[in-house]
């Protein structure tokens, strides 16, 4: 029986080979398109915006370079708030729902309110901790650090805890009935059954506030009483009206998210790995 | 049955005081520490140590504040005049820090946070004159504040819009800093963001601060644009603003009076007589961004708005209010509003940014910034 050959564009959509590397093609085809676009000020045409309020990028890059020295610095201190933020939030946050999970009458309540506190903005909650910890330290450059570590770690806190609670409680059907045949201890089945029910949850929960406790620790910035960091700059700099170097300090911010993110996926990879 | 309840009840329990503690947190914000200068030495009304001396030992705390956001040159020029680093702690809007001593040497304007620490009408924290000042004037670091601009593009195409809303504001300005308490009851009318008793103090101040000069002489061509005090403006924004954009900071370096102000709509204002020999406005809907929340820092043109001197002169205006970040600067630049209020650093550093902004009057003549301490915390 005669079957028509497929024409070229459908067998090369089929291929795998091909799938994979137009995965990596379009989104730069797409990145170069909006550079070229932007550097040609065809978008200013089309959203009516100036070169000042929108710099070329060719502008935005040749201030990253004239002031890495200084970038690096801020960059630093954002990067250090979000981390430690984002790494003491994500332990609390496993915390609280290990506890809901273990006294339940407890624990749904207790999550309800995580949640709520999630929902307080960040503008409200970065001048309450400066407030707060303004005894911590007589130096400000450590309470202003605390006050953002906060501000981040309670942003953090929320999506871990839910997440975690569903990975620690959303098993396999039956799987707690065998370890309780077993006799297992309350321990055993923590560490054999529930944690690595869990991990994928966590990745969940990071691969949220992940991006999310670089944005917190820039809004906490703002409110911060000794003078650093990437969205302490962005604020000065738009005040003064200077566009380009806010806008360099913009990009910073996105390069900072991304290498967050990427981290994380690089590290659930390896982690990951051997599942399924 | 019991066992659940007890639960239920330590996790009530338990949350409610997890979000009190959060709102303790939100109130020490607010007014609790009011009147606390009757602690120790609060009776004290003065001390015997100089400027100099206070502002080392603030320095050497680490406990001088400013604001920042291109308010902090003066505090910077000062700083380096007694040869100290010139940092400085981040200072949020209201007067708490300098309440609770995290900052001993607070930056405030004269006509209003200055008025916020010393006066005890509500919100105020009723210091009295347990608090002592460092001038900026008197220091030599002073700097022009509130000025008015608009784009250079637009002062062209509209020269008799210019002058006759420079005509009419002046008198304004003139007509409040004569009666400043009238004044404030106008502003309070148009919508004011402080109280009443707060709004007659800051327009008494804000009067001193139009009708007398750097050297404290009286001023009597309001809005006039001195050259020496520009000069001073000037000097100090190229040694203090630091842009990191190169080309910006070249173009501020070679920045000279001519390039950002032309006084030429202000003679023209103040030469005529009555204002109806200065040409029919191109422009008669005209609005202006003023630099912060309605309140007698910009009495002058509630002022003549309210009285209608800018009718008179055959302009419809509105006033737009700013606050928080505003930039006043970006909004007149790209057409939003005509006119701006802003000070002259910010406007030299938005020129140098790229934009091209034109100051055509001067209404403040003198430096509105002190920093303020309490005399308890400087003892020898």
């Amino acid at each position: 029986m005669y079957t028509r050959k497929k024409n070229i564009f459908v067998r090369m959509s089929e291929n795998v080979n091909v799938q994979k590397a137009l995965g990596v093609i379009l989104p730069v085809l797409l990145g170069i398109v909006i550079f070229v676009l932007w550097q040609t000020q065809v978008i200013h045409k089309i959203f009516h915006v100036d070169v000042f309020t929108l710099p070329l990028p060719t502008r935005i890059v040749s201030i990253m370079i004239d002031n890495i020295s200084d970038i690096l610095i801020n960059t630093k201190a954002t990067v250090f708030a979000a981390a430690i933020g984002l790494l003491i939030g994500s332990v609390i946050g496993y915390v609280i729902a290990w506890v809901a999970d273990r006294w339940k009458g407890f624990g749904s309540g207790g999550l309800i309110i995580v949640t709520a506190f999630n929902a307080i903005p960040i503008v409200a909650l970065a001048p309450v901790m400066t407030n707060w910890t303004r005894d911590v330290s007589p130096d400000a450059s450590v309470r202003s650090m605390v006050s953002k570590i906060l501000v981040v770690m309670i942003v953090s806190i929320a999506s871990m805890s839910i997440n975690a609670y569903r990975g620690l409680t959303e098993l396999k059907p039956y799987a707690m009935d065998m370890m309780t045949s077993y006799a297992a201890k309350r321990r055993e089945v923590f560490w054999k059954l529930q944690f690595p029910n869990s991990v994928p949850y966590i990745f969940t929960a990071l691969r949220v506030s992940a991006p999310n406790s670089v944005i917190s620790a820039i809004v906490a910035e703002y409110f911060a009483e000794y003078i650093i960091g990437v969205g302490r700059q962005i604020r000065e700099n738009i005040v003064l009206a200077q566009y380009s170097t806010a806008w360099a300090y913009i990009l910073t911010a996105c390069i900072i998210g991304i290498v967050f993110y990427v981290v994380l996926m690089i590290v659930e990879a390896i982690i990951l790995k051997h599942r399924k | 049955m019991m066992r659940k309840k007890w639960k239920k009840t330590i996790a009530v329990i338990s949350t409610v005081s997890m979000a009190a503690m959060l709102f303790a947190g939100c109130g020490s914000s607010g007014n609790k520490d009011m009147g606390s200068g009757d602690q120790t030495g609060a009776d004290l009304t003065s001390t015997s140590m100089t400027n100099e001396e206070i502002i080392k030992k603030a320095a050497s705390e680490g406990k001088i504040g400013n604001w920042g956001l291109g308010n902090e040159y003066e505090v910077e020029a000062l700083l380096e005049k007694y040869g100290l680093p010139t940092d400085y702690l981040s200072q949020s809007y209201d007067m708490d820090s300098f309440d609770n001593d995290s900052i001993t040497l607070a930056s405030a304007m004269t006509f209003n946070e200055l008025g916020l620490v010393k006066n005890d009408y509500e919100g105020a924290y009723g210091y009295g004159d347990t608090v002592g000042t460092i001038d900026m004037n008197e220091e030599g670091v002073a700097m022009l504040e509130d000025n008015l601009f608009c784009t250079r593009e637009f002062a062209e195409q509209n020269p008799n819009t210019v002058k006759n809303f420079v005509y009419a504001s002046i008198k304004g300005w003139e007509y409040a800093c004569e009666h400043p308490d009238e004044a404030a009851e106008i502003v309070y009318k148009y919508g004011s963001s402080v109280s009443s008793e707060h709004q007659a103090y800051m327009a008494e101040e804000v009067a001193k601060l139009v009708t007398t000069d750097m050297d404290g002489n009286p001023v009597t061509d309001i809005g006039k644009m001195d050259d020496d005090a520009m000069e001073q403006t000037l000097d100090l924004a190229k040694q203090y603003v630091t842009l990191d954009d190169a080309a910006a900071a070249k173009k501020l370096k070679d920045t000279t009076l001519d390039s950002f102000r032309d006084t030429s709509y202000y003679d023209a204002a103040v030469a005529s007589t009555d204002g109806k020999d200065l040409g029919t406005p191109e422009k008669t809907d005209v609005s202006i961004q003023l630099k912060w929340l309605p309140q007698a820092q910009f009495m002058g043109y509630y002022v003549a708005l309210d009285k209608g001197y800018y009718k008179d002169a055959g302009l419809n205006v509105e006033i737009v209010p700013g606050g928080g970040d505003i930039s006043e600067t970006t909004a007149v630049n790209n057409g939003t509003v005509d006119f701006g209020v802003t000070w002259v650093t910010n406007l030299v550093s938005a020129n140098a940014g790229g934009m091209d902004l034109l100051e055509v009057a001067q209404i403040y003549q003198r430096s509105g910034l002190d920093l303020v301490y309490k005399y308890s915390n400087f003892l020898e």
